[in-house]
């Protein structure tokens, strides 16, 4: 639709450009336009680039392979999540009013056994600033800064000015400090404690990718979409760039295989063959692969005498000679359930074509227990056919950042940064871009934790200066809560330097409290983190003397919340946003604000800037400056100056950064270190990838879960999730558990239209819209199971409730549940309805030393849920299944509000 | 005229076709051209899933399915008075005059009128012909629309080579033309269970109802995929040199069909 005259074509509208991504602020994505009449949101669609602007000011790029082409789109790819955010917007779990637990008495009984089963009541901002400030005051004095836990991180609306999350631990940073929850690296758990350790490559283990996408069309012959599932995490993080991308590189015949239990939602349209492969059972299938390489002398020997350390020990033990077992394809074939010959035709077809391993993030292997080990095998395999030659890369279909050589598709001329728009960033910074590589200036303050960083540089906040003095790892919460003292290696922070996983920790750090008070503007540990039923008995317990959940929606962790504070979405703000990573081209926007704030809802900028009055430290805490100023700061410091003014900008809503006209002759991937290793030394102690890990070796020698040389670990002291289990006698199917394809994390739940999916949500016989639990029709005919059931999973931890969806689309023996689903509680820490499956999740962390997350791959049995027994559990917990319950939109409001209330 | 063109080839499934019909007529009043959209239950765009084989063999497309502006519409023949088409084709069902009229709904035989209960109202896609007067040059399907799979023009000027209709034996000349709908396919892959390897280069012959002959072979993973086949009985010979020769017969493809791993010795 070029050279629309948009003012014609939305008669009576105002027209507002709005960045409906999810990856958050400052990583903005799915620019979008809405239509506002009469204060109300008409409709949300692509914005179409060519809107304000000429095409030819953006030098759009093509890449040009094997006589085909392949150029941009000239609109906004954007998911059905974001084009139905309306819904997310308008919806009945919205939260409008302060809230408070009815039983929660600051000054008398707080009840604290209640959370998660009581209702809430209206109270006023004054009331419910009045609680907050008095609680932080008591806190302090009888604790201490560091009994304060704020959480936060995730993902969310891409606020800038007004960041959805971590300005409550701004403003206590001014107060003294509190303990620090660090998110940990949720979707790259086996690279960043394993790959980390055979390649370096801060700040996840994810190798550099600069312009890899072209190199991939003109000399890939193979792509192993490992786990990687391009139709479902590039969505709301990136947009759809990358589906036009896997149909582009069908029509150039590369051959597209996938390896994964479920046949995933790209498999499902652009697999040439899916080998499924059991849930958590990847290493076993790479050692074989390295097995057959090395005993039919198919690898480049060459590559890996001059690029690689250790490697004598990796070939002793594939080939049986440290532990008396060959690692054959017949002995991974019991363990991961592929046919011998199948296995061998993966390994021949990897030698013999240029090969290149796809991934989206998450993915049910890389969450697994003993991640760490398939982490480290895949990039050993990668080694052994020449890393970084022609068309043999790592390339992620998600996270194209323009920076930090992660963007494997044409970058821009630069990175427009825009993050020193948030309350807490002092003017100005900016990223500069050079052939693809960058570097924040020397002068420029740390961005907040779980940022990237360059090469092993830490750039985050330190990791030990006083106001980081008490450190938490998120996965590790629920132990917190729950025990006297536990201790750790690593703070597990993205962007940590590799030494820091050495680094033994422990909390309460010395001279510090255990946590007394919640401060969440991020409450998806319910449905995001690892068995959380373990972190619902620790908010329930006493010593957990007041939490206070801020948010939009009235979801998961805020049922345990004792007070819950309105949040306004992105529409009702103003603010800025960028667009820097959906492949196609960059841009920063200006949010106009679109309707006013619902109900009393402020932003969590205003929320906390509120609380900061009450100590007397706005203007500290904002800089001193006002929202505008935040948006001109932002601007300036992005580099958009360059191309526009200020003013031009906010009256078109959007400007555009150029394709750097050299972005094709940026070194694809990993190019320097394979032509010249000497010189483009890796982060490991030899500077070569290292089969022998070095620094494990010295610092974790006796660690049996990962030791110097990958192994394959059927069970350990960390876990015991394995089909050869005792355990699987009483729970035989395993879980793989993807990020949602029908949501990003915990967002977008609620969302009418996309609930309608048949794979979104499963309406059983009751009319409760169930999450799916996928199960191949063997397993399901075995238990008496049929489409649309009513089911229960269960394990030792607990219990979920699904829908059945039977389908062929899930090998036997597993089953598949994405996380992220609503918590529904029936009964707190033990039993839910709405399917957060990660309630039931593996406890403990990926091994004894590697402080990543468990939450894919476990042992589970599932059951058909009669009628008679539902009604039994109706009878049982009666305030449960009587909750208000809204079936287009799930639970909601009314469901937690005291009679009378709404 | 103006006419949809829907290729499935290059649908992904993001069900923005689907949503952004509902973005725009759900909670919205485009009169004199519709009433709201219900917010749940009725489709006016509908994305239909289809899966075919079995583990692991197993392909997945998806079909929008909306109002197919028939040329000769069968809902206009039922209800004159209340049915029209505008100039650029669109088939209008008037809100005004259509009230009430629940044999509007029967008389569609792709089923894509929905009657609204609240506003006893039958109701289908516009085509957007609020937008289309505003300039607006496609509906919201096609503008939300990532990968091109949804197109929408002067039919004249639409490349419509190879097309297909989505139900061929339903009259009306429908103006939705479809391209790249898959049929059944026989898929398996072939392997020697001595040496526990895939067999590739093998030659297959399938041997289709009406006597024609499919040949294909088999690629670096043992696999054959015979695809684009109609529903029938079939039967397949294997050749592979060094091989006994094998035949499978009575393949029944009413629909598709994976024959799993094949030994041959």
């Amino acid at each position: 639709m070029a050279d629309r005259n948009e003012s014609t074509l939305t008669t009576g509208e105002k027209q507002c450009v709005v960045g409906l991504g999810f990856c958050g602020p400052g990583a903005g994505s799915n620019t979008s336009v809405a239509d506002v009449k009469d204060g109300k949101l008409v409709r949300l669609r692509p914005l179409h680039l060519d809107w304000k602007y000429d095409p030819k000011q953006f030098n759009p790029w093509k890449m040009e392979a094997r006589g085909k082409s392949f150029e941009p789109r000239l609109k906004s790819l954007i998911p059905p999540f974001s084009l139905a955010y309306k819904k997310r917007v308008y919806s009945s779990n919205r939260v409008l009013y302060p809230l408070k637990r009815v039983d929660f008495d600051p000054s008398g009984e707080r009840h604290p056994e209640n959370r998660g089963k009581s209702k809430y009541r209206r109270i006023s901002w004054d009331e419910a600033l009045d609680i907050i400030e008095s609680e932080i005051r008591r806190i302090h004095e009888n604790y201490g800064p560091y009994a304060i836990l704020p959480q936060w991180g995730g993902h969310g609306e891409t606020k800038v000015v007004h960041n959805p999350h971590g300005y409550p631990n701004a403003l206590l940073n001014l107060m003294g400090g509190y303990t620090f929850e660090v998110r940990n690296p949720d979707s790259w758990e086996g690279w960043h404690w394993g790959a980390m350790h055979a390649w370096g490559m801060p700040p996840v283990g994810q190798p550099q990718s600069a312009n890899c996408m072209l190199d991939v069309a003109r000399n890939s012959d193979l792509l192993l979409f490992w786990g990687c599932d391009p139709e479902t995490t590039p969505w709301g993080i990136d947009g759809l760039a990358a589906t036009r991308l896997c149909y582009w590189y069908s029509e150039l015949g590369i051959d597209s295989v996938y390896i994964c239990p479920d046949l995933n939602y790209g498999a499902a349209v652009h697999a040439d063959k899916w080998i499924p492969i059991r849930p958590g059972t990847d290493a076993a299938l790479q050692l074989a692969v390295a097995y057959l390489w090395i005993t039919e002398g198919t690898y480049d020997k060459k590559y890996v005498a001059t690029h690689t350390f250790g490697y004598d020990k990796f070939e002793d033990y594939v080939l049986g000679k440290e532990d008396g077992v060959p690692k054959t394809p017949e002995w991974a074939s019991e363990k991961c359930g592929i046919a011998p010959w199948t296995i061998k035709a993966l390994a021949h077809q990897w030698a013999k074509l240029a090969t290149s391993i796809t991934h989206g993030n998450g993915g049910p292997g890389i969450r697994s227990a003993y991640s760490t080990e398939n982490g480290r095998l895949e990039v050993f395999l990668l080694a052994m056919q020449g890393l970084g030659g022609p068309g043999k890369h790592y390339v992620k279909m998600i996270e194209w950042w323009q920076f930090c050589q992660q963007n494997p598709m044409p970058n821009s001329k630069f990175f427009p940064s825009i993050v020193a728009a948030m309350a807490n960033m002092p003017k100005v910074r900016r990223f500069n871009m050079d052939g693809g590589k960058c570097a924040p200036p020397a002068s420029s303050p740390p961005p907040p934790a779980g940022e990237t960083g360059k090469d092993g540089e830490d750039v985050g906040p330190m990791i030990t200066p006083p106001q980081f003095r008490s450190v938490l790892p998120k996965n590790l919460v629920h132990d917190a809560l729950n025990k006297e003292s536990i201790s750790f290696y690593g703070t597990a922070r993205v962007g940590a330097p590799i030494a820091d996983q050495f680094v033994k920790y422990t909390f309460p750090a010395e001279g510090c409290p255990r946590i007394h008070m919640i401060w969440t503007d991020s409450p998806c540990y319910t449905t995001c983190w690892n068995d959380s039923n373990a972190y619902h008995q620790g908010v329930r317990n006493p010593d957990i003397e007041f939490i206070v959940a801020q948010h939009p929606w009235l979801e998961s962790d805020c049922y345990f919340a004792d007070l819950i504070l309105p949040v306004a979405t992105k529409f009702e703000l103003e603010d800025i946003d960028c667009d820097p990573q959906n492949g196609q081209h960059s841009l920063v926007s200006y949010q106009k604000q679109a309707i006013a704030p619902l109900g009393e809802s402020k932003s969590d900028f205003e929320v906390v800037g509120e609380v900061a009055k009450r100590f007397g430290l706005y203007e500290k805490f904002t800089n001193d400056r006002v929202v505008s100023e935040m948006i001109e700061d932002g601007f300036y410091a992005s580099g958009m100056a360059e191309l526009v003014s200020f003013e031009e900008w906010k009256e078109k809503g959007y400007a555009v950064v150029p394709t750097d006209p050299d972005w094709d002759k940026v070194p694809p991937g990993l190019r320097g270190f394979h032509d010249d290793p000497e010189s483009h030394p890796l982060l490991t102690p030899s500077g070569k990838i290292e089969f022998f890990s070095q620094n494990l070796a010295k610092h974790f020698p006796d660690d049996e879960e990962r030791p110097p040389v990958p192994h394959w670990i059927e069970k350990g002291i960390s876990h015991d999730e394995r089909i050869s289990s005792e355990r699987a006698q009483k729970y035989p199917l395993l879980v793989l558990s993807n990020h949602p394809h029908w949501r990003v994390h915990a967002n977008a739940d609620d969302i009418t239209w996309t609930r309608e999916a048949p794979t979104c949500k499963v309406k059983a016989w009751d009319g409760y819209l169930y999450e799916p639990l996928w199960m191949h029709p063997e397993d399901a005919a075995a238990r008496g199971i049929v489409d649309r059931d009513i089911l229960k999973i269960y394990n030792e931890r607990g219990a979920v409730l699904a829908g059945a969806y039977v389908s062929e689309r899930v090998m036997p023996g597993a089953v598949s549940m994405d996380h992220g689903a609503r918590y529904d509680p029936i009964v707190p820490g033990e039993f839910d309805r709405g399917g957060a499956i990660n309630t039931i999740t593996p406890h403990n962390r990926t091994s004894r030393n590697a402080t990543g997350m468990v939450c894919s791959s476990f042992l589970v049995e599932v059951e058909k849920v009669t009628e008679a027994q539902m009604n039994e559990w109706k009878e049982k917990y009666p305030e449960a299944f009587n909750r208000p319950y809204d079936p287009a939109q799930g639970v909601c409001l009314a469901g937690w509000l005291e009679e009378g209330e709404l | 005229m103006k006419a949809f063109l829907v290729d499935v080839s290059i649908c992904n499934g993001c069900y923005n076709c689907q949503i952004a019909c509902k973005d725009e007529h759900c909670s919205n009043d485009w009169m004199p051209y519709a009433k709201p959209q219900p917010e749940t239950g009725q489709f006016w765009m509908k994305l239909e899933e289809h899966i075919r084989g079995t583990v692991p063999k197993v392909k997945m497309h998806y079909v929008p399915v909306l109002c197919q502006h028939c040329a000769d519409a069968a809902c206009m023949k039922a209800a004159p008075e209340a049915i029209y088409r505008r100039e650029d084709g669109m088939v209008i069902i008037d809100p005004e005059k259509a009230k009430g009229n629940k044999a509007i709904v029967d008389s569609c035989p792709w089923g894509v009128i929905y009657h609204n209960e609240e506003l006893d109202l039958p109701q289908k896609c516009t085509g957007c012909a609020h937008l289309l007067d505003r300039g607006w040059k496609e509906p919201r399907c096609v503008d939300a629309c990532p990968t091109g799979a949804l197109t929408f023009g002067e039919e004249s000027e639409l490349d419509l080579t190879g097309f297909s209709l989505l139900r061929p034996e339903l009259a009306g000349l429908p103006r939705v033309y479809y391209k790249g709908i898959p049929k059944n396919f026989i898929a398996g892959t072939l392997y020697d269970p001595k040496r526990s390897e895939i067999i590739e280069g093998a030659a297959l012959t399938l041997r289709s109802p009406n006597g024609e002959n499919l040949t294909a072979q088999t690629n670096g993973w043992g696999d054959f995929w015979f695809e684009g086949l109609e529903g029938g009985v079939y039967s397949l010979d294997i050749h592979a040199s060094g091989y006994q020769n094998k035949t499978l017969g009575s393949i029944d493809a009413r629909e598709s069909v994976n024959l799993g791993d094949i030994p041959l010795s």
